[in-house]
């Protein structure tokens, strides 16, 4: 019974980990391109 | 304006509904699990064996797609098929340490040790180390390490038919592959259920992944962009 638990606790917390790495990426990422955003508007004005 | 608004709306909403429908899947696969029945020589341990064998498919399948995006990069120039690579690597590595770690928790139960030299184990310890050396390569090791990276996923490929037959071809305590082909029907309705929701999930952290490393390639061409229009403006 602990080894099944600990076996799929990991996985499942691996996988957790993962998709909050992405989705803090993605952010980041939403960031920049609103940085990028920024600058074309100060281009065009 | 309001595009700017919308967008990171839009995206969590998606991130949300492919999480939703993830976790549907993982539901049913748990119960499932759950309802199956026990087998007779190892009993409840043996459970592990419905997330352990999808994370072992995942690892193979993950290096399949990272040597197929690495090959169309090293011959064809195909920034694209790099990109893949580099999305496909990440996953190996995830679910490469999955099987690692739950693998030697079911052995302890069954073997009476974690960890046993043999085959199985170690090809299956070397392609996750491969991966790992891919994943360490292109995090650190700039725009020349490209190449050097891709070649290693086409080492860490040939190393596949060794994981996946090294229980036919050499002596090994590791249970063979024709061992889903003999579960009683419960069992079997359990793991192709536990399988399918793996490889959905597969998916969606793939999508989310290559989305993202899509976005970030455009943005280095927009930046570079108008950094010229900067300059041209000053």
């Amino acid at each position: 019974m602990k080894m099944v638990a600990m076996a799929y606790g990991f996985i499942w917390l691996a996988v957790f980990v993962y998709v909050a790495l992405v989705s803090r990426r993605l952010a980041r990422l939403n960031g920049e391109m609103d940085e990028a955003r920024r600058r074309i508007d100060q281009l065009k004005s | 304006m309001a595009t700017m608004s919308t967008q990171p709306q839009t995206s969590a909403t998606r991130f949300l509904a492919t999480c939703a429908v993830t976790a549907a899947l993982f539901i049913l696969a748990c119960k499932a699990i759950i309802d199956a029945p026990q087998e007779v020589t190892m009993g409840f341990v043996q459970k592990i064996f419905y997330f352990h064998v999808p994370c072992a498919w995942l690892l193979m399948l993950s290096t399949l797609v990272c040597a197929g995006g690495s090959v169309s990069y090293l011959f064809g120039g195909s920034e694209r098929g790099d990109r893949v690579a580099t999305c496909a690597s990440e996953l190996g590595v995830l679910f490469g340490l999955c099987v690692l770690v739950s693998g030697p928790l079911w052995a302890k139960a069954a073997w009476g040790v974690y960890w046993q030299w043999e085959a199985r184990l170690t090809s299956s310890l070397l392609l996750w180390l491969m991966l790992v050396a891919y994943v360490l390569a292109r995090r650190y090791g700039g725009s020349s390490a490209r190449q050097l990276a891709a070649a290693l996923a086409l080492f860490a490929a040939i190393d596949i038919p060794l994981v996946y037959f090294s229980v036919r071809f050499f002596r090994s305590i590791h249970p063979n592959n024709t061992v889903v082909a003999t579960l009683v029907p419960g069992m079997r309705g359990a793991f192709w259920l536990s399988l399918l929701a793996f490889t959905f999930l597969w998916t969606v952290l793939f999508s989310a992944r290559l989305s993202a490393e899509n976005a970030h390639s455009r943005l280095i061409d927009l930046e570079m962009l108008i950094d010229q229009a900067e300059e041209k403006k000053s």
